[in-house]
């Protein structure tokens, strides 16, 4: 037996088997089916087989109904369409069958809702902000890497001509990752990639670059990696550290690829990998 | 030497909004700092944001507690262990404002941005959803610590426009990632160590658009004390349009002392 599946952000509420007579939608306690939503008419919509099709009909409801994001007067619906009712969707099923939320259209509430404002041509309400569905654009990246190449476009937002490609992330591949080599001092280890975020130089147990000299500092200095770059940074105003050197006056200084550093009593080379 | 700090912060609705979407929450015995900047219609910006601010409150308060919590947090691996108790934080305010907007179909569709700094000892950890900042002012400059997660950022990144283009993009409310939109999210988390003198900002775009870093960056240097550069950031925010909610937290790292690390442990009754 056909049954409607009503949904709100993905979670099946309720199922409604499709027989014989005539299944009312609304926010009136006399219908059928109830979605209690100021969204929703009090009645909005109805649903009855004639001919041996099921057909949809909007009972003038004041927002609306939508059959696969399309406003609607009076339909028939097919196996699989999603009705848009204020901010439930309702699936219509033609068979009888499990429930099977992975062979489902993924159905969005906020995207809906979101092309419905759309689709009535009004600015979206109160709240300029905006969440772009990252996972629904990374879908359409990926169809449209594969089929086409460049800069396609997405259109149906309706926000602007969007360059598809600018939503993919790490476009540019990999990462290039420092490393440090020390020459002189007491360490223990000689080299040392640099892949954390940050990495501390100093005799602390949390110093990945560990000191072993007696008295040295605890933490000396830092190594703050961000993208691409790492910047050196002294731990307070009593350590010196000189890169190339030079002494780093305000404590901070960006690394380049063989930039020799002096701090605490050990010199280290800094370069890149590979 | 050890580090201790100083915080302020203040929020204002601003000169066109009704309401307040925005919400910051501190607490100093665990060292945790949050902004966030809510989204959604009919009030549930605001109950998103607040959400947000009081999950990640708790977390530290109550569950993190029963973590062990050790110092020797900096490994070789990407991330520290405390950014990494960052990220679970910001899941888990994630998955309470999903839940609340299941409860309830009024707040349904409601979500905020979130920026967090997580201080232990001489280091923090910055964990951020959305385009909310943080800003370091470190030797009498000024650097932002995250990257919005907005399409003109995106688009900035990936060299189609310009960051002055981007500051006038149409684009620029659309934001890729917010607490409440997804699950699981994806926080930018990072790893940094403080210095003496280093004051953090963390602000809402109602600051982060109204003035530019070197309007931040004079503001905070100007002013004799914290709340008094709070105060003069949301001011200056308001003298430029203010059309959106504004809040500004500070964070200054002070370097104490001996005898002044026994008295706050002797009054705190943690050595910090």
């Amino acid at each position: 037996m056909a049954k409607l599946s009503l949904k709100f952000q993905e979670r099946v509420l309720r199922e409604v088997a499709l027989s014989v007579g005539v299944v009312t939608i609304g926010r009136q306690p006399d219908n059928l089916l109830r979605i209690d939503n100021p969204a929703v008419s009090g009645h909005h919509a109805k649903v009855y087989w004639e001919g041996g099709h099921c057909i949809l009909e909007d009972t003038e409801s004041f927002n609306g109904t939508y059959v696969n994001n399309r406003r609607i007067g009076k339909v028939t619906l097919k196996d699989g369409d999603v009705v848009l009712i204020g901010k439930h969707t309702l699936e219509f099923h033609a068979e009888a069958r499990e429930y099977d939320a992975s062979a489902q259209p993924r159905t969005n509430d906020r995207s809906i809702s979101w092309q419905t404002q759309l689709d009535k041509a009004r600015p979206p309400q109160l709240d300029p902000t905006m969440v772009l569905d990252t996972r629904k654009v990374r879908e359409m990246l990926a169809k449209a890497v594969s089929t086409a190449a460049g800069r396609a476009t997405v259109q149906t937002l309706d926000i602007g001509e969007i360059p598809l490609a600018a939503l993919s992330t790490n476009i540019s591949g990999h990462r290039r990752i420092g490393t440090l080599t020390v020459t002189a001092g007491n360490t223990n280890r000689q080299h040392y990639v640099l892949s954390s975020k940050l990495s501390v130089i100093g005799k602390s147990e949390m110093a990945s670059i560990r000191l072993r000299r007696w008295f040295a500092p605890r933490i000396a200095a830092s190594i703050h990696q961000r993208e691409d770059e790492y910047f050196l940074v002294a731990a307070g105003k009593n350590i010196k550290i000189k890169v190339n050197n030079i002494g780093v006056a305000d404590g901070q200084k960006e690394l380049k690829a063989g930039d020799v550093i002096e701090v605490a009593g050990i010199t280290a080379t800094f370069d890149y990998e590979g | 030497m050890s580090l201790a700090f100083d915080v302020a912060a203040k929020t204002d609705v601003g000169c066109v909004r009704v309401s307040n979407e925005d919400n910051f929450g501190y607490d100093l015995d665990h060292g945790i700092f949050i902004v966030c900047d809510g989204m959604g219609g009919q009030a549930a910006g605001e109950v998103a944001s607040k959400i947000a601010v009081d999950s990640l409150l708790k977390y530290f308060r109550e569950v993190a507690q029963n973590k062990a919590r050790t110092n020797a947090n900096i490994t070789l691996e990407d991330i520290s262990e405390r950014a990494r108790v960052l990220g679970e934080a910001i899941q888990l305010a994630n998955t309470a404002i999903r839940e609340a907007a299941c409860r309830d179909e009024a707040q349904a569709g409601m979500g905020t941005t979130v920026v967090c700094v997580l201080v232990d000892q001489n280091f923090f950890s910055v964990g951020h959803v959305g385009d909310s900042r943080v800003y370091l002012i470190r030797g009498g400059a000024i650097q932002q610590l995250t990257q919005d997660h907005s399409l003109v950022t995106q688009q900035v990144g990936l060299g189609f426009i310009s960051a002055e283009q981007a500051k006038k993009s149409r684009l620029q409310n659309v934001i890729t990632q917010a607490l409440g939109s997804e699950d699981p999210v994806e926080p930018d988390l990072d790893d940094m160590m403080a210095v003496s003198d280093d004051v953090l900002v963390l602000a809402s775009d109602g600051l982060t658009r109204a003035l530019s870093d070197q309007e931040i960056l004079a503001a905070v240097t100007a002013a004799t004390g914290l709340q008094h550069a709070c105060d003069d950031l949301i001011q200056s925010a308001k003298d430029a349009g203010g059309e959106d909610n504004i809040t500004c937290m500070l964070i200054r790292f002070v370097e104490l002392q001996w005898y002044e690390t026994c008295l706050r442990r002797f009054r705190i009754g943690r050595g910090r």
